[in-house]
């Protein structure tokens, strides 16, 4: 079976690096990307099977790519990876799959992505 | 726990954005709830009246096409009556295009698009509300229905005999009024439990707990097979998920006053309602000291009646003119209409500052704002002829367009 490819957005170079180091040492194929421009234009060529998302990019911010990330790939998973729990408050967080709060290292993030993806793959081989 | 009331913590999204074509031609230039009705109102004054009476004192009314003659009314007659030093408001939304680069795809997408406008106000209800429906309601009735039953969602509805009942999204309820089905425009409509010849219809209507509202749009926004719509898609799924859906049957829960509602969809819906109007005992009577319907005004001088001039059964609004020889019989005449000498007018509709030429004869017309009809010019007579210039309705009421241009030869 193919890896899954996931697409990190994080603007902190060292973070973007060391959440894909530890999702390609669990086995996924994870590119990285610094801001909200650049993770739409991959997305409006490549496909990926999540992404994760900060919000607080330079420019356009997470928030904002929210809403597009759904009109280019309907339905395509989303983790939001933010070191800031109250932007929960602003409902079109509620768009992404999973709501996550940053922790030091990416363990965390590693058990999110791994569930939303049993998860898809439940939702896709139920009757 | 907050120290607000219920409805303080209401906020009510108007949806004021269709196309409105079943109304055309009276759409042509604006939007259906800013279309005259009942000759000193526009649509949407019923369902902002019903707010104000109600005490709902947060308003977005959610505008789209041919909007610039509705927002104009809602800034001359309503924005002024809400305090922004309160936290009150009434405002006029167009799309915004934050989240979606397209017009509004349905009516539960009109609300996703607008979702940062919930984020921000936080109410903990929120009431969906259409532009173009004429009725009166009382929704602190319906607020108390809701927070008794315990419900995240509680839909007014309304019955209707079973045979009329597929033109409208039907509900299946419990006796405990817990929905367990919703059919938009069934074929077999399903009866009322205790009443096999009747039918529970939704009327549009819905008030939403803020976080029940936000996850069904969101979840439906990601939907690639859903058409966005609460009747069609929204509701249904929220049924088959056992979310806690309520009916609000109006003709059980409020005093007959509240019972008249009628969704203006077709010119023949538009015209009947006009004429039901004119009926010794209305069933939405406009006299009514309780529950005033509030509307804008220009400044009008009083109607005028000159010499000899026969009227029955009728309505006039200010600003009228009547001259001499003038018949007028079952008709609407909203502000500022002229009725020329020794024309006759029966079963019309004639919507404000409409000038009849003198002698002109009209039957079973409604003439759209601002027109003015030749002297000697006929009208309503003979449909087949009419259908080759105007639009006539499929119950054979004739239409004059806003902007139309008389040819000369047809004057007789």
């Amino acid at each position: 079976m193919a890896k899954a490819r996931i697409l990190v957005v994080e603007d902190e170079e060292m973070q973007r690096q060391l959440y894909c180091e530890e999702l390609a040492a669990a086995g996924y194929e994870a590119i990285g990307v610094g801001n909200a421009l650049e993770a739409e234009e991959f997305l409006s060529r490549e496909r990926v099977d999540v992404v994760v998302l900060d919000l607080n990019l330079p420019g356009v911010s997470g928030l904002e790519l929210l809403p597009r990330i759904h009109e280019l790939h309907p339905g395509l998973p989303v983790i939001i990876h933010t070191a800031y729990g109250s932007y929960r408050d602003e409902f079109i967080s509620w768009l992404a799959d999973v709501f996550l709060v940053k922790s030091p290292d990416a363990g965390n993030l590693v058990e999110a992505v791994e569930e939303l993806l049993n998860r898809q793959r439940e939702v896709a081989s139920s009757p | 726990m907050s120290r607000l009331s219920p409805m303080e913590r209401t906020l009510a999204m108007v949806l004021a954005g269709g196309l409105g074509e079943r109304l055309y031609p009276l759409t042509k230039v604006k939007a259906k709830p800013a279309v005259s009705f009942g000759a000193i109102y526009r649509i949407i004054d019923f369902t902002l009246s019903n707010c104000l009476h109600s005490g709902i004192r947060r308003l977005f009314v959610l505008t789209q096409h041919k909007s610039l003659p509705l927002d104009r009314h809602l800034r001359l007659g309503w924005s002024n009556l809400f305090r922004a030093e309160l936290g009150e408001f009434l405002e006029s939304v167009p799309p915004q295009q934050r989240l979606v680069r397209e017009w509004y795809r349905g009516t539960a997408d009109a609300v996703f698009q607008n979702i940062d406008l919930l984020s921000h106000e936080r109410p903990q209800f929120v009431l969906i509300l259409s532009g173009d429906h004429v009725y009166r309601m009382d929704y602190r009735a319906m607020l108390d229905f809701h927070l008794t039953k315990g419900a995240e969602v509680t839909i007014a509805c309304t019955t209707v005999p079973r045979s009329q009942a597929s033109r409208f999204g039907v509900m299946e309820v419990d006796r405990n009024d817990r929905l367990i089905g919703f059919e938009e425009k069934p074929s077999n409509p399903k009866p009322l439990p205790d009443d096999p010849d009747h039918s529970l219809i939704s009327m549009g209507i819905y008030l939403f707990n803020t976080e029940t509202l936000v996850r069904a749009v969101i979840k439906d926004a990601k939907r690639r097979d859903s058409s966005h719509d609460f009747g069609k898609d929204v509701l249904p799924d929220l049924v088959r998920n056992k979310a806690r859906l309520f009916a609000f049957n109006i003709r059980r829960e409020l005093p007959p006053l509240f019972h008249y509602w009628q969704d203006i969809g077709t010119l023949d819906s538009y015209y009947q309602a006009h004429m039901e109007l004119l009926r010794p005992d209305p069933p939405l009577p406009l006299h009514h000291d309780e529950w005033t319907i509030r509307t804008y005004l220009p400044p009008l001088p009083p109607a005028v009646l000159q010499g000899r001039v026969q009227i029955r059964h009728s309505l006039l609004a200010p600003g009228c003119l009547v001259e001499e020889g003038a018949i007028v019989e079952n008709s609407v005449l909203g502000y500022g209409v002229q009725v020329g000498a020794g024309a006759t007018v029966t079963g019309c509709v004639l919507l404000p500052r409409v000038r009849i030429g003198a002698r002109a004869k009209l039957l079973r017309t409604i003439v759209d704002e601002e027109v003015t009809i030749p002297e000697g010019e006929t009208i309503g007579f003979d449909l087949a002829m009419e259908r080759r210039r105007f639009v006539v309705s499929e119950g054979g009421v004739v239409v004059v367009p806003t902007g139309v241009a008389f040819q000369p030869s047809s004057v007789s």
